[in-house]
Parts: structure tokens; C-alpha cells; sequence
């Protein structure tokens, strides 16, 4: 076994429903400093509201979204929200906006979405693949 | 790589199930193979005469019974919890595997996926 990982994460469970997205975080913090690699994040279910942009938590709380924003602009790490995901939860960027002809987009930067195959693509290319529930 | 997806939730409840079935299929779909193990309250996806039109949800027996079309390889169900909810040959969809340990069937694939 390599002692360098690449890992790709999976986030399944939102921001101030669980504990999800500030877990995934921290493990993906710690492989950083550890030497490991993160080759891709993919947001499925409930999930997708970490890529958010209308996210506003009181200014006392931690805002998850905005530091999942930094961090994947920092260590430029792709992350992607399942479509599928996404559209049902109301999660939508301007190719989405236009498709389906709605009045606002939401993405957060640099979150995109794509579909499963993304995960797929990230299962393939990973040494491990971890995932991040909410229940 | 094998990828099992596991379900340990009753049908229509919960989003969850939905939503990794879709990544089975999604992992067909992809040429990649994948099968499915149902366990606990889960087995109940495999009961035959859904109707879920009553709680406006679309059938999760009919998405099932399409898995091997889809090139699914295998739906799993765990033998023990079958019994405990009265699931038995007749009252199941055809072609699932039942299985007593499913200690060896997680052991057997590379990727083990929980339903979130």
C-alpha cells in the first residue's frame, strides 16, 4: 500500500441538519497535512445544500458553506454537486437557471454540477472513498 | 471493482434509498459492476404488489424489477431479516439471492456503499 492516498469524499448529509460537512472537513484537512491527496468531493442527496450560496447562518455560527468555499479554492480541488441532487432541492446554477427557465441561480463557487458519473469517475481514480452521512 | 450498495431502510420514508439505487444504476450504467444488499427494514423493497400511489411516490418494486436489465449483477437480501418481516419466495420479486452471512457478502466486494 502506498504511504500518499488520494481520496475522493462524498457528502451526503447538509449543513445544520448534521454533522456531515464539518466532519468531511476535518478528515480533509487532516489528509492534507498528512500528505495525502483529495482528487474530488461530490455532494449527493441532502448534501447539495452545502454548495449553497443563499446560506445565512447567525454571524456567530461557523458557515460551512463559505469554508468549504476557501478550502477547495485553496488546495484547488474539484467539487461537484449531483444534478439530480441538486435540481429536486432547489440547488441550481445559470445553465440549470436558463434550462429550466427559473428565476435565481445558487451556486456557490467553485462547486459545479454534474452528474453521478462524477462520483463514478472519483470511486475509479481513488484509492478510497469515503462518505460523510447524516444519519 | 465491485461496488455493493447497501439499503437498510424501508422504502417511501426516506429519500435515501432512492437516491442509491440511482447510484446502482448510475454505476451500470458506466459499465462498472455493482449489486445491491438489502438488510434490515430494507428487505421491504423487495416485496411484490407496492402501490405507493397513496403516498404520491413513484414504485420502488418497479425501479427494482428493472435492475437486472440495467445490468445490475446481483440483488441480495439478507436471509434472517426476510423472515423477521414475513418475506418469503412468494411474496418476494423474482431472482434475489438470499444470503445468511452478510458478513461475507461485504467482505466479498472492493466498495460497500451505505445508503445516507
Amino acid at each position: 500500500m502506498p504511504n500518499s492516498l488520494t481520496f475522493t469524499l462524498v457528502i451526503t448529509g447538509a449543513p445544520w441538519t448534521s454533522q456531515a460537512p464539518q466532519t468531511a472537513l476535518t478528515f480533509a484537512t487532516a489528509a492534507l497535512s498528512a500528505g495525502h491527496s483529495i482528487d474530488r468531493v461530490f455532494l449527493y442527496g441532502d448534501g447539495v445544500h452545502l454548495a449553497s450560496s443563499l446560506s445565512t447562518p447567525p454571524s456567530d455560527e461557523a458557515h460551512w458553506p463559505q469554508q468549504w468555499s476557501v478550502f477547495l479554492k485553496k488546495h484547488d480541488i474539484p467539487a461537484t454537486a449531483c444534478i439530480a441532487s441538486a435540481l429536486r432541492r432547489g440547488l441550481i446554477d445559470k445553465t440549470e437557471q436558463a434550462r429550466y427557465e427559473l428565476p435565481a441561480e445558487n451556486l456557490l463557487a467553485p462547486f459545479e454540477i454534474a452528474g453521478l458519473g462524477e462520483w463514478v469517475e472519483g470511486s475509479q481514480a481513488a484509492d478510497r472513498t469515503i462518505y460523510f452521512h447524516g444519519n | 471493482m465491485s461496488t455493493l450498495i447497501v439499503i437498510d431502510q424501508a422504502p417511501y420514508g426516506f429519500w435515501t434509498g432512492r437516491e442509491a439505487l440511482d447510484m446502482a444504476f448510475s454505476l451500470a450504467a458506466f459499465d462498472q459492476p455493482a449489486a445491491m444488499l438489502f438488510t434490515g427494514a430494507g428487505v421491504n423493497w423487495l416485496r411484490k404488489g407496492q402501490r405507493p400511489d397513496g403516498v404520491g411516490q413513484k414504485s420502488a418494486e418497479k425501479n427494482l424489477s428493472a435492475a437486472p436489465l440495467f445490468g445490475i449483477e446481483a440483488l441480495i437480501a439478507d436471509e434472517h431479516a426476510c423472515q423477521q418481516y414475513g418475506l418469503t419466495e412468494s411474496t418476494m420479486l423474482p431472482g434475489v439471492e438470499l444470503v445468511s452471512n452478510i458478513r461475507d457478502v461485504l467482505g466479498d466486494h472492493k466498495h460497500v456503499v451505505f445508503a445516507g
